[in-house]
């Protein structure tokens, strides 16, 4: 029973966490119908941007945040004026295969730059420290942040999209932008925007990631997976559907820790020896596609 | 008869285009005559293996309109059928590549039903779901060699075997693979001029329409999804004894199955010469970068950004393909 408190508590963390991932490509989706391939490279660079602010000046990685959310506003705001206002104009497949190909460009010059090699804090405030609260759960320090800053961000970008003008403005130029072209909104300027703030939250998210997690050039995909699939199951588009997918997800990636058990009790002998750990993105997918099945629109979307 | 004489009729291209595709055949057929580094016999095996998948994507996904990014899960049920056949029960190529293929479409039906269901981005999501869902599972079945995969002793046979495809020169594997791809060529001549051809067009142009007019769209896709994953399988159980070692990383990887619609879609998804232009200007590029600036110069990952660049120019700005440039340098002639 402790594991599974244990597991629950650790999943709803890691759900925070991965909501705030998601929170980009649901953002970029809902205004102007594409999905970005390149979001886990966001990430990846986001990482990078905590771990190598916090070398050089030896600050704690977690006041580095808003160093990485200004390289991801840049960074999207770039994307968008120099590739994607271009790819907008061809069909869905040539837009998939565009990001991908940014993702594949972006990866590689992390390569070129930083290496092959994992690298990982070892340092800061939070790094290493963790919290027994009984039953189980052990509550570690970095998590927590992270999902309370997760929480905090998912509640700046709500508030931006309903309470400013600016933010009515980007839920006109998603609902018809035509419509809102001829009300005066600068459309253009607001793709731009949701680029900005997407990349914004995401390099957020990965200069948090990088307290609990190694960074190398490769471990975007993984991530853009999983903002697929919350994504999907959220609803493309919707900002709340993204945070409640995003514990869904989080709890079906830490649940099968609770697995192990069955495992033991049940020698499966088809199987290689590994646990049933490794098996966590796996049900993820499994589960996209059964709730696509059930509501193919995900749980609070709204655009088809 | 008639399919026969359809597959065969090519009338509908200008002359031209036929005159260069000849030429490129005989060229095709001719290049292990001329002398050749082992590199370039390898590069040029690799571009008959992705033309052909190509193909088998382009029915679906060119001619369809449904981004399928999960053709790679095909690769890995007819590698691995051909791989398991042989070392399991040394069951010979020409028998199990039939198997694998049967499997991949029983497969293919099973997961096709839901699939089509969905739309768009959600159908393109889910289909990298189910693949990699599948490879997963292949990197702990024990039965298929887990994450180590399977791996052919090419010493235990005598090569050449032409039943079980194990020869020593790669020569022979080419002029296989070089009949494989002239039999996918004239299937797909026959592909667009079929029925079912017809019907995919009018379900990518306006899939209400298509329903109006009688068209079981449903039905439709699946059919066109099944000949697709069958192509895709054959091509794969060619590729397992060709390169005689498989593992679920390198035949069931996202990235097989996104370069598969990209030779397609680089080329020009939805006509008939578009995977094979795709796959004749990435493959050698991708593995010539590879070899002169990843392995030579020591520079690593700078051969994948050129070809990511690429990728992005022609999807921004030309997203019919090489072809559609060279469609529209025709028209602009013509007038």
């Amino acid at each position: 029973m402790d594991i599974l408190f244990g597991s629950i508590v650790s999943g709803v963390l890691i759900g925070m966490v991965l909501a705030l991932v998601a929170l980009g490509l649901t953002i970029i989706f809902g205004v102007m119908d594409i999905v970005n391939f390149a979001h886990g490279e966001f990430l990846m660079i986001g990482m990078y941007t905590g771990l190598l602010t916090a070398q050089a000046t030896g600050m704690d990685p977690l006041f580095c945040l808003p160093v990485a959310a200004a390289v991801g506003f840049v960074l999207g705001v770039l994307c968008y004026g120099g590739f994607v206002k271009y790819l907008l104009r061809g069909p869905m497949i040539a837009q998939l295969l565009g990001t991908f190909g940014l993702m594949l460009v972006l990866r590689n010059l992390a390569l070129l730059f930083f290496g092959s090699e994992d690298r990982a804090l070892h340092h800061g405030l939070l790094v290493g420290k963790s919290f027994d609260i009984g039953m189980g759960i052990i509550l570690s320090a970095t998590k927590l942040a992270t999902a309370v800053l997760s929480i905090l961000s998912f509640g700046a970008v709500w508030l931006l999209m309903n309470r400013t003008k600016i933010g009515k403005a980007l839920t006109a130029t998603a609902l018809n932008r035509q419509g809102a072209r001829y009300m005066g909104i600068p459309t253009e300027r607001m793709n731009m925007l949701a680029w900005g703030i997407g990349g914004a939250t995401v390099t957020i998210a990965g200069a948090l990631i990088v307290n609990f997690w190694s960074v190398t050039p490769y471990v975007g995909l993984i991530f853009t997976m999983i903002a697929f699939t919350v994504v999907a199951l959220g609803g493309f588009g919707s900002v709340p559907g993204a945070f409640f997918a995003g514990l869904v997800v989080g709890l079906i990636m830490e649940i099968p820790g609770f697995w192990d058990f069955f495992q033991l009790s049940f020698a499966i002998d088809w199987m290689a020896d590994v646990p049933m750990i490794s098996f966590k993105y796996t049900w993820i997918y499994v589960a996209y596609f059964v709730i696509m099945l059930i509501s193919p629109r995900g749980l609070f979307g709204w655009k088809q | 008869m008639e399919a026969i004489r359809n597959a065969l009729d090519f009338s509908d291209f200008p002359k031209t285009d036929l005159g260069v595709a000849l030429a490129v055949l005989v060229f095709l057929f001719c290049f292990p005559f001329f002398p050749h580094s082992a590199f370039a016999m390898a590069t040029m095996i690799q571009f008959f293996i992705f033309s052909l998948y190509g193909m088998g994507w382009n029915t679906i996904g060119g001619y369809g309109g449904q981004v399928d990014l999960g053709k790679a899960q095909y690769v890995g049920i007819g590698a691995y059928t051909t791989m398991v056949c042989l070392l399991r029960w040394d069951i010979p190529f020409w028998v199990s590549m039939p198997i694998g293929a049967g499997l991949s479409i029983c497969w293919s039906f099973i997961i096709g039903y839901p699939l089509f269901k969905l739309k768009g981005h959600y159908f393109a999501i889910a289909t990298i779901a189910t693949s990699l869902v599948l490879k997963d599972l292949f990197e702990v079945w024990k039965f298929v060699g887990a994450a180590r995969g399977l791996g052919i002793l090419p010493y235990k046979y005598h090569p050449p075997d032409f039943w079980r495809l194990i020869f020593k020169e790669d020569v022979y594997y080419y002029y296989i693979i070089f009949a494989f791809f002239i039999v996918g060529l004239l299937y797909m001549n026959w592909f667009r001029k079929s029925r079912l051809g017809y019907q995919l067009r009018s379900i990518k142009d306006n899939e209400e329409v298509a329903r109006s007019l009688g068209v079981n769209v449903h039905w439709a896709k699946i059919k066109t999804y099944a000949i697709a994953t069958a192509f895709v399988s054959v091509v794969g159980s060619f590729h397992a004894v060709y390169v005689k070692n498989i593992e679920p990383e390198d035949t069931m990887s996202l990235d097989i199955s996104i370069l598969i619609a990209l030779m397609a879609m680089l080329g020009g998804a939805g006509s008939l010469w578009g995977p094979v232009i795709g796959a004749g200007v990435l493959i050698p590029l991708k593995s010539y970068l590879k070899e002169w600036l990843g392995a030579a110069a020591g520079l690593l990952g700078i051969d994948l950004i050129i070809y990511g660049i690429i990728i992005m120019i022609i999807s921004a700005f030309e997203p019919r393909g090489l072809w559609g440039i060279i469609e529209k340098i025709r028209r602009r002639r013509r007038i």
